[in-house]
């Protein structure tokens, strides 16, 4: 089998499907990229047994059809390294090898069957719905940096995907923080599934994903989800466990309600930060009529003192948080203005943008 | 070390926790066949002579651990303690040591004029105290309320433990034969209805003693002992007694108790209360403490000023001991000094941030001896240092899942915790955990 392709026709799926490619893995065949021609297309696929990548191309001239593996980094390096646009690559796959051949470079690399490789299994769709890239790509920015990691409560390390008829929506939590984003969108199947898709899996798929209105495919079935991008395949395993019942946590009732200009807030945050304790990094957060005083403290006695205007008319009311959690949490929020809605110092707070609460932080707070 | 000839005094302002339970406990006791309330949680409710206090003081505990290691010197007199040649002295003598007339705090110079076939070995604290974190271990079998007294000296609480472990003549007894058995070292055991009772009955009988003190016996088992044993009763206190013609507890125990007031004032109101063997101090586990101090009163009244600085620093090794061992930092370093006339002079210094070293606890305490104290200073009976001003808390992160369920959680791990407060850690487990070795 021969193929003659374009330095740069090759290279853009080589990209994708490499990011799960790891470079340590305990079986060689992990190291490598699946590479099969078939009908005058290429099809890259890389693994790492939890998330399996897949980019096709079509912009070739191939003599025959095949399909064999390749180390893939050094196949990806070996691509870059030519100049950008006008080089043309020559791949020959013979027995155990294969050559690589451009102007008057001549790279022979070796080969595993394709038959070792481990293709996941076909995802016999129990369920199939249709959403917008931008749609599934604003849901996970808003919520991914909640997921826990390497958390015992092994089902928080990824993030649920929930589909209901006519909203999807995505919750993270890793038990101190919840990120909660929904978005409206049509879905044409019955009632509502739920899905963990691990935190891995979540990584690479916001790194595929795209702002466009282009459409894609999501496929469920108990065990995978498959994500159709057009000329990528995302699949992933599914986290096998119960997500916790995330309306539970959510406070409702609070009363106390504060509302800032979001950017003030997160300077104000940030820069009291500096001198926060590297471990705990508590804030204290002193809310009274339209003043928010944020103090913190380090184990050095040093003290940072920040004084906020906000919008609150209610009695005073102090509470401890992870600064970090505050920030992060006004750091995706995109208005203008936010929301904080309290409650008293040992419950928990929900901050949104003013006016819409289809992105909602739930942040516990920290005692001090 | 401690030792007959000195009497160590364990300063702890104390704040002691009353708990509450719920419905829950009571639920949880009746199923266990436990009474309800617990008897001497309660103080309030229920009489402190209910309670069984065990004394444990270690014989010739830094001679005994390092005469262990080597047992052939276990037949010659051994000491542990300073140099000869730079003013040393003896921290702890074994018994055949003591024969010669050798005791803590004297010279090692002289302790060798009177015997000079004497082992004088350096001190080691780092080992003698990992034995005492193993002697802690024994006594946490039996009861978390624990108020450690030196590395070697403890104070036990075990009321709430009898129910699980027999007697308390039975735990003593379980305790000593552990530390013979498991540390091969030999405790002087006292067991009592309070503190006061439980470390006399401690000291009478030593080396190797056991002592039991019951409350019908306690009137026959403090008469003939002398007045001088009685806390708070020192050189001046003892001349007292001498020209009352009191020699000992049986005889201040038939004086007319307002004479004894006269004379003494307020301390003579609580010799007569230790008299008649009452003590209602508590049993202060180290986590309640608010400060953690040590103090030693000398036989004879010390003024050479190097003596005084090695015995601050015993002092300051003790309490860096057990506020490492709690894991509390302090920032408040305190000294004591009560001079020959009974002056008591206190100094003290706030460092920067929280410490649990020596090293840092006793440059402070030099600085103070040194510093903020007038030189030379007159004979001395008493030092002690202490430690207080422990850092906060570390800040908890609330867990939100928690914070739901937490209402029900609390109320069982209240219940458990007070549990095993008064009963020690193996006396429940839940159904989930594996069982414990």
């Amino acid at each position: 089998m021969k193929i003659t392709i374009n330095r740069d026709s090759i290279l853009k799926p080589l990209q994708v499907v490499s990011g799960v490619v790891e470079k340590r893995q305990s079986l060689p065949i992990l190291s490598n990229v699946l590479l099969v021609v078939e009908d005058l297309k290429l099809t890259l696929t890389g693994t790492d047994l939890e998330v399996e990548l897949t980019a096709s191309t079509s912009d070739l001239q191939a003599n025959g059809s095949g399909e064999i593996t390749l180390p893939a980094r050094k196949f990806m390096d070996i691509c870059k390294s030519f100049p950008e646009t006008s080089s043309t690559l020559d791949i020959l796959i013979e027995e155990n090898k294969a050559i690589i051949r451009s102007g008057k470079s001549r790279f022979t690399l070796t080969t595993l069957p394709a038959t070792d490789f481990p293709s996941s299994e076909k995802v016999t769709a129990a369920r199939e719905f249709i959403v917008t890239q931008a749609t599934l790509k604003h849901l996970i920015e808003q919520t991914h940096f909640c997921m826990a990691n390497q958390d015992v409560r092994y089902y928080l390390n990824g993030l649920l995907l929930e589909m209901n008829p006519t909203l999807i929506r995505a919750v993270a939590t890793d038990g101190h923080r919840l990120a909660l984003s929904e978005q409206k969108c049509e879905i044409k199947s019955g009632d509502s599934t739920q899905i963990i898709i691990p935190r891995k899996g979540i990584m690479e798929l916001n790194r595929l994903l795209d702002d466009a209105d282009t459409n894609c495919t999501v496929q469920v079935n108990p065990n995978y989800v498959r994500i159709n991008l057009g000329n990528t395949i995302f699949t992933s395993k599914l986290i096998d466990g119960r997500f916790p019942d995330y309306e539970r946590v959510i406070p409702k009732g609070g009363k106390k309600i504060v509302t800032a200009n979001r950017e003030l807030l997160r300077q104000g945050l940030l820069r009291a930060s500096i001198l926060s304790n590297e471990k705990y990094r508590g804030v204290r957060m002193n809310f009274s009529p339209n003043l928010l005083r944020a103090t913190v403290n380090n184990p050095e006695q040093e003290e940072a003192i920040e004084e906020i205007d906000i919008n609150y008319q209610d009695e005073e009311l102090e509470i401890g948080f992870n600064v970090s959690y505050v920030v992060e949490a006004l750091n995706s929020i995109k208005s203008d203005e936010v929301e904080i809605t309290l409650m008293d110092p040992n419950s928990s707070c929900v901050i949104t943008a003013l006016g819409d609460d289809s992105s909602r932080y739930v942040v516990m707070p920290m005692r001090l | 070390m401690r030792c007959s000839h000195f009497r160590w005094g364990t300063g702890v302002i104390a704040a002691v926790g009353h708990g509450c339970l719920g419905g829950a406990g009571y639920q949880l006791a009746l199923w266990l066949g436990l009474k309800w309330p617990p008897r001497s949680r309660f103080m309030v409710l229920h009489p402190l002579s209910t309670r069984r206090i065990i004394h444990i003081d270690m014989d010739a505990f830094y001679a005994s651990v390092e005469i262990r290691e080597r047992p052939e010197l276990a037949a010659r007199p051994v000491v542990v303690g300073g140099r000869a040649d730079g003013r040393g002295v003896v921290a702890a003598a074994n018994y055949i040591a003591r024969r010669f007339g050798i005791h803590s705090a004297m010279p090692t110079a002289t302790a060798l004029r009177l015997c000079p076939r004497l082992v004088v070995l350096p001190p080691r604290h780092g080992v003698y105290a990992g034995v005492s974190r193993q002697l802690h271990a024994i006594f946490g079998r039996y009861t978390p309320q624990i108020e450690p007294l030196a590395l070697d000296e403890a104070f036990l609480d075990i009321t709430a433990s009898e129910r699980l472990f027999g007697s308390a003549e039975q735990i003593a007894r379980a305790i000593k034969q552990a530390i013979r058995d498991e540390l091969a070292l030999v405790a002087s055991v006292g067991v009592a209805p309070n503190k006061f009772l439980a470390k006399l009955a401690g000291d009478v009988d030593k080396p190797d003693g056991f002592v039991v003190v019951t409350e019908e016996g306690v009137e026959r088992f403090l008469a003939p002992l002398p007045v001088s044993r009685i806390w708070g009763v020192g050189k001046v206190a003892a001349q007292g007694f001498e020209r009352l013609g009191i020699r000992t507890i049986g005889q201040l125990r038939h004086y007319p108790p307002q004479l004894i007031r006269e004379h003494f004032g307020n301390s003579g109101e609580q010799f007569l209360r230790l008299a008649q063997g009452l003590d209602e101090r508590p049993v202060v586990s180290e986590q309640e403490a608010k400060s953690i101090s040590n103090e030693t009163t000398f036989t004879a009244d010390i003024s050479n000023r190097r003596v005084l600085r090695d015995w601050l620093h015993a002092l300051t090794e003790q309490v860096a001991w057990r506020l490492r061992a709690q894991q509390l930092k302090g920032r408040t370093v305190h000294l004591k000094v009560r001079l020959a006339d009974f002056t008591t002079l206190t100094r003290s210094h706030s460092l920067e941030s929280v410490t649990d070293t020596t090293a840092e606890i006793w440059q402070v305490v030099q600085t103070l001896f040194e510093q903020r104290l007038m030189h030379p200073l007159p004979a001395v009976r008493l030092l002690g240092v202490g430690i207080s001003n422990f850092s906060p808390p570390p800040p908890r992160q609330g867990d939100l899942f928690a914070a739901v369920d937490e209402g029900r959680q609390r109320r069982i791990d209240t219940v458990l915790d007070e549990m095993k407060a008064r009963f020690g850690q193996g006396v429940i487990r839940r159904g989930k955990a594996p069982p414990a070795e």
